[in-house]
């Protein structure tokens, strides 16, 4: 089981079962990338291995995260899907990680192939668990139809499933319409909700991965 | 593919000999169809081939050449590679689906195939879950809870949508492997009925 309860206090999130993905969906500037960063950091911490795939950071700015907020992370503990067709060695490392390049957010076959890879390396490094991001789905919407991202999420899930691992995603809510958004979510196991909350702040709610949804709570 | 007819093999195999071993173990599940080299390989090929034999070496076009050919043309079909040795390179980045190195026996032809059609039917799954889905969006976003509670194509849409999901997990081993996982992928871009 998963606990992501220490990054976000919710009951719902203490024993999150291996092979689940989970959708994190808010609108801009609500704070879903850090959140997901942090599910893979607080994991690492505890020697869980980390994949990201990304659309918008840089490889080597998140290699620089993880080794700020993860004391004694190891390089074969991490790998990097980049999918920002910037170009670059393939595989490259950057401080012990392994880096794979795709040649842009639309490249399905490519991210499919970055993320084997990574799942490779950290399987030959001995990590029987670990948790996949991807930042995010909604820059892949705007290279591909919903259907197509539809179809990837189902198939990536799938994967992850076999491989005991959990999937955090993101999609900003702000950005498509309502049905995109009830279509997609459709293809993952749970729901992570984020807003910001009457009065400031910001607060969250959990579906699917308990039998009833939670209340919005403040985070 | 359609149920009643049995799938489509295309062979292309420049050696007449080896051609005649593969047909011989197929032909009593599929409709096998010859062509001894890359250019009538490519004049054999039409929306009712499921899974194509291509021998990479070939005198003329050679496999390479052909396997371009059929994803730019945007067959929805299945491609096996035969080489003579084991290839050093990433099979899959080169988007062949599997391959097989000679000497082929027939058990080991008889699964590829079998496989590569697994990851056909799990393709027309998807597209099928896609569309109900879809329609259950549509629907989410048309009505009210209420409405949504009581009505019946609602809750009929919901049940198939649990049975396609679980026939999905079932087929391919629900994409445990790492070649039915990228093959899979591959397949997103390149619908059929598109």
């Amino acid at each position: 089981m998963y606990d992501l309860s220490s990054v976000l206090d919710f009951d719902a999130l203490t024993e999150v079962r291996p092979g689940s993905s989970i959708l994190v969906s808010g609108p801009a500037m609500t704070g879903k990338e850090q959140f997901v960063y942090d599910v893979l950091a607080d994991g690492a911490t505890d020697g869980d291995g980390a994949v990201v795939v990304t659309t918008s950071d840089k490889a080597a700015d998140v290699v620089e995260q993880f080794h700020d907020r993860v004391p004694g992370l190891e390089g074969s503990q991490l790998g990097v899907v980049d999918c920002r067709g910037e170009g670059g060695a393939d595989p490259e490392l950057i401080d012990g990680v392994s880096v794979h390049q795709v040649s842009s957010p639309g490249d399905l076959t490519g991210i499919g192939i970055g993320i084997t890879k990574a799942l490779e390396g950290l399987h030959n490094s001995g990590r029987e668990r670990g948790r996949l991001a991807l930042i995010s789905l909604s820059t892949m919407l705007t290279y591909t139809d919903k259907k197509t991202v539809f179809k990837f999420c189902h198939v990536l899930s799938s994967r992850l499933d076999a491989a005991g691992y959990i999937g955090v995603f993101t999609i900003d809510s702000s950005a498509h319409d309502q049905q995109t958004i009830q279509v997609i979510k459709q293809a993952f196991d749970g729901l992570i909700e984020i807003r910001e909350a009457d009065g400031g702040g910001r607060e969250a709610r959990v579906l699917g991965l308990a039998n009833e949804p939670t209340d919005w709570q403040r985070i | 593919m359609s149920t009643s007819d049995p799938p489509v093999v295309l062979i292309v195999e420049d050696e007449p000999d080896v051609a005649e071993t593969y047909k011989l173990w197929l032909q009593g599940e599929y409709e096998v169809r010859m062509a001894q080299n890359g250019d009538e390989g490519l004049e054999l090929l039409d929306g009712t081939v499921d899974v194509v034999l291509l021998d990479r070496m070939m005198p003329g076009l050679s496999g390479d050449e052909v396997l371009t050919e059929i994803r730019e043309r945007e067959l929805g079909c299945r491609v096996a590679m035969v080489t003579a040795v084991e290839p050093d390179f990433d099979i899959l980045e080169m988007g062949f689906d599997a391959y097989l190195s000679k000497p082929i026996r027939s058990k080991q032809l008889h699964e590829t195939v079998t496989n590569l059609l697994e990851r056909s039917a799990y393709d027309s799954m998807l597209q099928q879950y896609y569309a109900l889905v879809e329609k259950q969006a549509t629907l989410e976003a048309t009505k009210s809870s209420a409405e949504l509670a009581e009505s019946e194509q609602y809750e009929a849409l919901t049940e198939e949508i649990a049975e396609m999901k679980d026939g999905l997990s079932d087929t391919l081993g629900g994409i445990e492997d790492d070649d039915d996982f990228i093959a899979t992928l591959r397949g997103l871009g390149t619908d059929e009925d598109e």
